[in-house]
């Protein structure tokens, strides 16, 4: 019984790994700013794994096809210029490259837009939330128990301002596919520009004390029409401090 | 014959009555046995390190926490990361070029072997400050290894654990700069006639190289204990912006060290694989120069990458933190590179050194690589500070110092012994490790692409879960295989096959002198005409000399 239980549980372990293993690439974005960084990273992923099958390859070969087979010594090459230089030229290339790649994904992604549509703050605080929609007077409050919401409009950009009450904290949302720091004392700001509605997974990536792993929040991407009646609801409620779901 | 021998080099005072056991090691002032002393005690640290890495992979198998709460698990990765990087990695390489570097140059000891000894004590009682925090009320520090401010200040974080901590980091810290002047100055100066510059090993090319880096990289991390020791204790404001301070004055300070920090613990991992390649493929290193511009390449560009820590800050330039570090690729591909060059068209003998080295190779690959990823800003918005970082610099840091480690252990064992570490234990050693490591780490990449956070006891999202279990077997597996090396440790010490003075026909001069080697470490030196005399005397008609054991009755044997 307890074998079978086993069995079957290795199997799914075998599966959900091979499931993982595939979808290894990152996961789509679904902002406009994550996209551009979704594509970046296949580029560098092609070109690692080029790099990564040529050398390993070499090294393999070289083990295999090399092995000592008596005692006399090889010839004994102590280098050779133009390969070595060669191998020094190649490489940098590669790098100007992916630097030039870099520096036009990141462009896209910084790139902040003239008119935002929603202006958010969002201060950090041990251990959890609070988004300020800036000019409304809507303000939703988490804790550790109340995992707080973000609701934003799906297609307008969101501007968000990013403050920390106490301690170094992260905002990071996986499906964006960024992350900033809430550093005390600066105010940091970046757009993010939902594509697609969802409900997606928020979590503090800086290490910021105890109860750091439940400093957790959702987004909450919706259509501009749920957006306005949201709001209206939340303006409502004010900052009397209604925690999210 | 004797016309080709060179005068010994001068010798510290004389020892007619050499104490042995305890008090010896407590009281030498010898290279040798202060190296040892080093590797010793940095391998102790590394299996109590290793605990703490089990510890928080057995609170991961599972999401929820069953084996402790949070505030241990804060703990126990805070002192994981810091015994590891503070008091294991770097020191364990210091062991070793405290050890080999006087016999690369042909030198009897150091340049100031009280300093050295000096340098070794303070190294343990800086860990066994740090290891005391275990037991203060509060316990240890549970603010992660980089200890950001002002997480880390008094407002934060109270209690002595935190103090202790810092005391005993900056105690090794000052070991470790008067490490590295010592073994600078004895680079410099102590190097026997003939032993010039671009003659030396690359092992003690790479200490050089690694030993400056220091030099210009731990005063900063002096600086920025003394500045949060101020901070929790007299009321400082550095990190506090209500007061004129910043907290991101830390991380610039921190990072500044952080980052050669990196090179400090590979560039003598990259000298092992200097020695250890050539010698198995019965070949001179291929580019010996451009090798030795490769570790001054990499050090230079260390001390301008230190903000790609910081990308997600929003506070740092990002162009020239990025093109610095994508640059460091170049160097490092090179020597990359010059390894294969060196095995193509060699006779490559599988030894488990070889294999260790080999296995260097591949995973430093993977690390390399992915931190190319890393120097990408928009990349690094991505992954920065997920599990993705974790796997990428466990593949530099167990991969990368681990394998370089075991190759030179497996290496110089019959050196430091004169006997051999057994070749079949030291194959199921390798085994183990290859599969335990990869099954642990590489996992990590696809969970952190998903987004896991790092320094995190819990995790809410039910589809890590497999991840983080074959990552738990891995590193239990990895446990095993480093077992498997401390059985093959202690029954080499005892039952080991005599290893000879040159079991490897090796090419730097410590394979000369006999193994163990004698107080003064050369009884007699060939003369150097290029990076590789010991190759050229056992090509050589005084070797043949040497050799024939009525010529020469007094030239010791392996013990």
């Amino acid at each position: 019984m307890l074998t079978r239980r086993r069995a079957f549980a290795l199997r799914r372990l075998a599966l959900a790994t091979l499931v993982l293993a595939i979808a290894g690439c990152t996961p789509q974005s679904v902002t406009e700013e994550g996209r551009a960084i979704h594509n970046l990273y296949n580029l560098f992923l092609y070109i690692a794994a080029v790099i990564f099958v040529v050398v390993s390859g070499l090294v393999i070969w070289s083990v295999i096809r090399y092995r000592r087979r008596g005692d006399e010594l090889p010839k004994q090459t102590h280098g050779n210029n133009k390969l070595e230089l060669t191998w020094t030229l190649i490489p940098t290339v590669i790098v100007l490259f992916l630097f030039v790649v870099t520096i036009q994904a990141q462009d896209k992604v910084l790139d902040s837009s003239a008119r935002p549509g929603v202006n958010v703050t969002v201060t950090a605080f041990q251990w959890s939330w609070r988004f300020t929609y800036e000019g409304t007077g809507a303000e939703v409050l988490g804790s550790p128990e109340h995992i707080p919401e973000m609701v934003v409009p799906v297609g307008q950009t969101v501007r968000v301002k990013l403050v920390s009450a106490d301690v170094v904290h992260g905002f990071y949302v996986p499906q964006t596919l960024f992350k900033r720091q809430a550093i005390p004392g600066t105010d940091n700001q970046f757009d993010l520009t939902f594509e697609k509605a969802g409900l997606y997974h928020g979590q503090c990536t800086q290490f910021c004390g105890l109860q750091h792993p439940d400093m957790l929040f959702r987004v909450r991407a919706v259509s501009q029409g749920e957006y306005q009646s949201w709001l209206a609801d939340a303006t409502r409620r004010g900052s009397a401090g209604q925690p999210g779901t | 014959m004797a016309t080709t021998e060179l005068p010994l080099p001068a010798l510290p005072e004389a020892h007619h009555e050499e104490p042995s056991g305890i008090v010896d090691f407590l009281t030498t002032v010898d290279h040798k046995k202060i190296g040892l002393l080093y590797i010793f005690t940095a391998f102790a640290i590394f299996l109590a390190g290793g605990l703490l890495a089990l510890v928080v992979r057995m609170e991961l198998a599972e999401p929820g926490l069953q084996v402790m709460g949070e505030n241990t698990y804060n703990q126990v990765f805070t002192m994981h990361g810091t015994l590891m990087i503070f008091l294991f990695a770097a020191q364990v390489t210091t062991g070793l070029a405290n050890y080999l570097v006087p016999l690369q140059i042909g030198a009897a000891d150091v340049a100031f072997p009280r300093a050295n000894a000096m340098s070794y004590w303070l190294y343990l009682f800086g860990a066994l400050i740090v290891l005391s925090s275990f037991f203060v009320s509060g316990g240890p520090a549970a603010v992660a290894w980089t200890a950001y401010a002002p997480l880390s200040t008094n407002e934060f974080f109270q209690g002595t654990g935190m103090d202790l901590w810092i005391i005993g980091l900056a105690v090794v810290g000052v070991a470790g700069i008067l490490g590295a002047v010592n073994l600078v100055t004895t680079i410099f100066r102590m190097r026997m006639p003939g032993m010039t510059m671009f003659r030396m090993p690359l092992f003690t090319w790479g200490v050089l190289v690694n030993q400056l880096l220091i030099l210009f990289a731990f005063p900063a991390l002096t600086v920025v204990f003394a500045l949060l020791f101020l901070e929790r204790n007299f009321g400082a404001k550095f990190f506090d912006p209500a007061a004129g301070g910043t907290p991101i004055l830390f991380q610039h300070i921190f990072w500044f060290f952080g980052h050669p920090e990196v090179y400090i613990i590979i560039l003598p991992i990259f000298g092992i694989i200097n020695e250890v390649i050539p010698v198995f493929s019965r070949k001179p290193l291929f580019g010996y120069r451009a090798m030795v511009f490769a570790f001054f390449g990499i050090a230079a560009l260390s001390f301008g990458v230190w903000a790609h820590h910081m990308f997600t800050t929003g506070l740092v330039y990002l162009p020239y933190f990025s093109i610095m570090s994508l640059l460091i690729a170049v160097p490092t591909g090179i020597k990359v590179f010059n390894w294969i060059g060196t095995m193509w068209r060699g006779a490559i003998t599988l030894s488990t050194a070889m294999l260790m080295s080999l296995g260097f190779i591949l995973v430093f690959l993977v690390g390399g690589i992915t931190g190319v990823f890393l120097a990408s800003p928009p990349i690094d918005f991505a992954v920065n500070d997920t599990y993705y970082v974790v796997a990428h610099f466990h593949y530099i840091m167990v991969g990368g110092l681990l394998y370089g480690m075991f190759a030179g252990f497996y290496f110089w064992f019959p050196k430091f012994t004169g006997r051999r570490l057994s070749e079949r234990l030291g194959r199921w050693h390798f085994v183990t490790f290859l599969v335990g490591f990869n099954l642990t780490f590489f996992f990590q990449f696809l969970v952190g692409l998903d987004g896991m956070p790092r320094r995190i006891a819990d995790y809410e999202i039910e589809r890590w879960t497999s991840a983080n279990q074959l990552s738990t077997a891995g590193a239990f597996l990895t446990a095993v295989s480093v077992l498997i090396f401390i059985w093959n440790f202690v029954i080499s010490m005892r039952r080991g096959e005599p290893a000879g003075d040159d079991p490897w026909e090796g090419n730097s001069l410590e394979w000369v002198t006999t193994s163990p080697p004698p107080h003064h470490n050369f009884h007699h030196l060939p003369e150097v005409h290029s990076e590789r005399p010991a190759f050229d005397y056992r090509h050589s008609s005084a070797f043949a000399a040497q050799t024939d054991p009525e010529r020469n009755p007094d030239r010791g044997r392996g013990r």
